[in-house]
């Protein structure tokens, strides 16, 4: 055979692809994308079931489980209704080690004898694998007695350039990324995201792009050109995609900084939100900005402004440094006021058990409670008193 | 169970065959199956290669060499089937001159050259054999002069054949020679159907096809042929397009000239492609014919087996370190490519020892090589693999003699799988230039300690059952709960790959347990 007939049959073949090319272009892709979701959807139940299968084994090996402690609280914790205005304190706890490794938690429920009930985590936004709606992480945390709370953080440089050829170049992409949300441009990552959230039926507190009104942290604050209806637009657009996928299991938690001024004009108004969470860490002195304030002093300027909400409020990141000030007398106060200042506002409060926080400054921060023995026993005597009420 | 039949009827198995003619429709049909798979290929590699899937990057790169070595060769066979070439079949002269050389060493069976020597008188066209032969049995110059051959006792020269084969050279001087394997049985057809290409002046050697009358006598032996029908089929058939197709294994029939152009026979332990890339190099073209002429014997027990194979992996690495950069200037785009996927064909040796290793690291240091999901990895690895079987199985219909040699080759894979650490052996006698002796592939069975044939194996099952013992007692008393359910998929994930790969060396063990010593009572 000659080299001009094969090459004749090459561009014959390479008609046909592109004629396959042109019918995923008609909707084929999208066949193929609903047997794809549905053979994925079915691998996700099946892992479930493996895992259930797991659970099962352990528990028969182990008699105990971590979910038995909490299946006083389960009425509450399965109950969104419950969850949107609860009758006790809801404790919960973010671990360093999430979403890799439970063994820190392990550990600290350890020290502290107690079950959180509230388990915190945080998911970027973007391509990478981890980045994707965690269905194993809150199904484990569902196994284990908990809630999960998401803290989802719109990180728009995530996503590959290579990839998402519709997207802004990454170096302009930050500015203006609210504003782009809310036009729908980050909707090819929203919709699955819902999904996934819809498909996990139990509840779970979502708390997108929190301290938005800060110009020195994220990339989402004001100093990228993201005015707060540019917030509210944003927060609405993805609310509403949430509900128009069935996600009506999520809880929404609207986190502004409160340190910084003007938080009240990024309300998204109160149909679209359940909880209002708040940050209180205490850098101590470990930097020149900051000093040492007490758990009071950071809460009651914006307490009477966030309390106007009608909102339960959440501390989503508690605790303190140890340099600067006596960590012992910090948390005795903080659950002090907590108890009789901020009882009629403050209904969760999630420990930020973080050992090694490296996003503030060159040496590693040590967030938690455990490192001073002291701090610790009191913390411990505090969450079983709470949860005996 | 019809192969089985097929392979016991003595008469269908001696006949003479042709592989089926390529049709104009099967060119087509292959050309967008080609397409298709070089699709999906494109398809997985552009997810596979994602920054965002590298956890540790060491066992990623290792991952991905594994995984895209593969891969690699499994495209560049897809290029070689798109060539595709059958040679129109030529009558052959009269009156040319012709030899054929076949070579008796210490320890082969004297019975194997009664039926050799009576099968090479029968060959129709005439000819002279010369029996090569360092024996020093005196019923081998006897047996030569019964069967009208030509007896020469050829002591002292190097190398087990190809020392013999260029002293006889000196010593006659037919224009064409016939190199026959002394076990191999050639049918009376032989000559008449590769004679006539030495027509084209420019024709150095013409190759037919080895093909095995011996593949139902053990699993082994079967396993061993089966590695083979592919090669002499389509994957031959497609070098012959590209003009790349070598000289390898028994049976090839010489120009003299193109002999004497590049100092006579080669040696070494692939001593057949070493001359085979000298010829190239010295610009002779080749001819393969796929036709079953002759059928000789395949292996059939495991120690040979294993033996031939690190022979095999040590002279092909020999071939490329050595042969093939000093030959690469004056090879063509197409030989270049051909000698060095036969030259890397036993690197499968470390890729499977990769694979092998990558889920056993995982469950003993949690060390995890990628960041996806292995919902994720089948849906973009399917494709592939559903494309390579399709088209390994289209192009069977090329195979010289489809009865008994189409299908999925199962066992012929799983010794194949089984086999990894010879071919690593090979692979670090050659890096290192250690010399393993050459000794020819025995002609009957042989019996060894089943712990000496089946060292590797036993520890890889012995390894992969002592991990899941360990990550079943890790996951039931030591870990959290929390923590044994974030890991589920990953876990069961690599515990099936690693009982895959314990399942996949079943097929030694077997041979092992069926070749083992045993006590005669």
């Amino acid at each position: 055979m000659r080299a001009r007939k094969r090459y004749q049959i090459a561009f014959f073949a390479l008609g046909w692809l592109i004629a396959i090319g042109v019918l995923f272009q008609l909707g084929l892709g999208e066949g193929f994308q609903s047997i794809y979701d549905a053979v994925s959807s079915r691998t996700l139940r099946m892992a479930q079931s493996f895992s259930d299968a797991e659970g099962n084994a352990l528990r028969s090996v182990r008699h105990t489980s971590r979910s038995e402690y909490l299946t006083p609280m389960r009425p509450t914790l399965s109950s969104l209704d419950a969850l949107r205005n609860p009758s006790h304190m809801l404790f919960g706890a973010y671990d360093g080690g999430f979403p890799n490794t439970f063994a820190g938690l392990e550990k600290f429920e350890a020290q502290m004898q107690y079950k959180f009930p509230i388990i915190s985590f945080y998911v970027a936004w973007g391509d990478k694998p981890n980045e994707q709606f965690p269905t194993r992480m809150v199904e484990t945390i569902d196994r284990m007695g908990s809630v999960p709370m998401i803290t989802w953080e719109p990180w728009v440089v995530d996503f590959d350039e290579g990839i998402r050829k519709n997207l802004s170049p990454e170096a302009e992409r930050e500015y203006g990324s609210l504003a782009a949300i809310a036009r729908g441009e980050y909707d090819f990552y929203i919709v699955p995201w819902a999904k996934g959230a819809a498909g996990y039926h139990k509840p779970i507190f979502l708390r997108f792009a929190h301290e938005m009104n800060d110009p020195y942290r994220y990339p989402w604050g004001p100093q990228n050109g993201n005015r707060p209806e540019d917030f509210i637009a944003a927060w609405r657009h993805v609310h509403l995609i949430f509900q128009k996928m069935g996600a009506d299991n999520v809880l929404w938690v609207w986190s502004p900084h409160i340190s910084m001024p003007w938080f009240e004009y990024y309300y998204p108004g109160r149909e679209f939100v359940d909880w209002i969470g708040v940050g209180v860490l205490n850098y101590g002195n470990v930097a020149s900005w900051s000093r040492w304030w007490s758990f009071h002093q950071i809460l009651e300027k914006a307490y009477p402004a966030l309390l106007k909400l009608e909102k339960p409020i959440m501390i989503c990141e508690f605790g303190t440094l140890t340099k600067g000030g006596n960590a012992y007398e910090w948390y005795r106060q903080a659950f002090y006021h907590i108890d009789h200042t901020y009882r009629r506002g403050v209904r969760a409060i999630v420990f930020f058990n973080q050992e090694s926080d490296a996003t503030m400054s060159t040496a590693a921060l040590n967030w938690s409670v455990t490192q001073d023995p002291t701090a610790r026993s009191l913390v411990a005597e505090q969450l079983a008193t709470h949860s005996a009420l | 169970m019809q192969s089985e039949q097929a392979w016991s009827d003595t008469a269908e198995v001696f006949r003479h065959r042709r592989a089926a003619p390529i049709h104009l429709w099967e060119r087509w049909l292959l050309g967008i199956l080609l397409f298709l798979g070089l699709w999906s290929v494109v398809y997985f590699g552009v997810w596979w290669f994602r920054l965002a899937h590298v956890n540790h990057p060491v066992l990623f790169v290792l991952l991905s060499l594994a995984t895209w070595y593969g891969i690699f060769r499994m495209i560049v066979g897809w290029y070689n089937a798109f060539h595709l070439e059958q040679p129109d079949v030529q009558a052959a002269r009269d009156g040319l001159s012709v030899a054929i050389f076949t070579t008796a060493s210490p320890g082969e069976p004297y019975e194997m050259f009664v039926r050799t020597l009576a099968a090479a008188r029968e060959i129709l066209y005439p000819h002279t054999t010369y029996l090569l032969d360092d024996t020093r049995d005196p019923r081998f110059g006897e047996l030569a002069r019964q069967m009208g051959a030509v007896h020469m006792e050829l002591i002292g020269f190097p190398g087990a054949k190809a020392g013999k084969i260029n002293e006889a050279l000196k010593r006659t001087d037919e224009e064409f020679i016939l190199v026959l394997d002394p076990d191999h049985i050639p049918f009376r057809q032989f000559l008449h159907r590769v004679l006539g290409y030495f027509r084209d002046p420019g024709v150095g050697f013409v190759q037919v096809s080895q093909a095995y009358h011996n593949a139902n006598e053990s699993f082994v032996a079967r396993a061993a042929a089966e590695q083979t029908f592919s090669f002499y089929g389509p994957i031959m058939q497609g070098m012959n397009g590209t003009g790349t197709s070598v000289a390898i294994g028994a049976n090839c029939t010489f120009r003299r000239t193109a002999l004497d152009s590049v100092g006579g026979h080669g040696l070494g332990l692939a001593e057949d492609l070493v001359t085979s890339i000298r010829l190239h190099a010295a610009g002779w073209r080749s001819v393969y014919v796929p036709e079953v002429v002759s059928r000789g014997l395949v292996p059939a027990d495991l120690g040979s087996f294993l033996k031939q194979q690190l022979k095999w992996s040590r002279g092909v690495h020999e071939v490329l370190f050595h042969e093939y950069p000093r030959a690469f200037p004056r090879l063509s785009m197409h030989q270049r490519i051909a000698y060095f996927m036969i030259g890397s064909y036993y690197v499968v040796g470390l890729s499977t020892f990769i694979y092998i290793a990558i889920p056993l690291i995982y469950l003993w240091t949690g060390r995890q090589p990628a960041a996806f999901l292995l919902s994720e990895y089948i849906r973009h690895a399917l494709p592939v693999g559903i494309l390579g079987v399709f088209i390994y199985r289209f192009a069977q219909r090329w195979l010289c003699d489809p009865v008994r040699e189409r299908g999925l080759h199962w066992r012929g894979t799983l010794l194949k799988v089984g086999s990894w650490s010879v071919y690593l052996k090979g692979l670090f006698l050659s890096v290192l230039g250690i010399a393993v002796p050459y000794i020819p592939t025995a002609k009957e069975r042989r019996r060894d300690r089943f712990w000496r044939l089946a060292r590797v194996p036993v520890i890889t099952v012995l390894a992969s059952a002592m991990t899941v013992m360990w990550t079943v007692w890790r996951e039931l008393y030591l870990l959290p709960e929390s923590e044994v359910r974030i890991t589920t998929e990953v876990t069961f994930g690599m515990l099936f790959f690693m009982i895959m790969n314990a399942i996949l060396m079943s097929g030694r063990l077997y041979a092992a347990w069926i070749d083992r010593e045993r006590e005669e009572t």
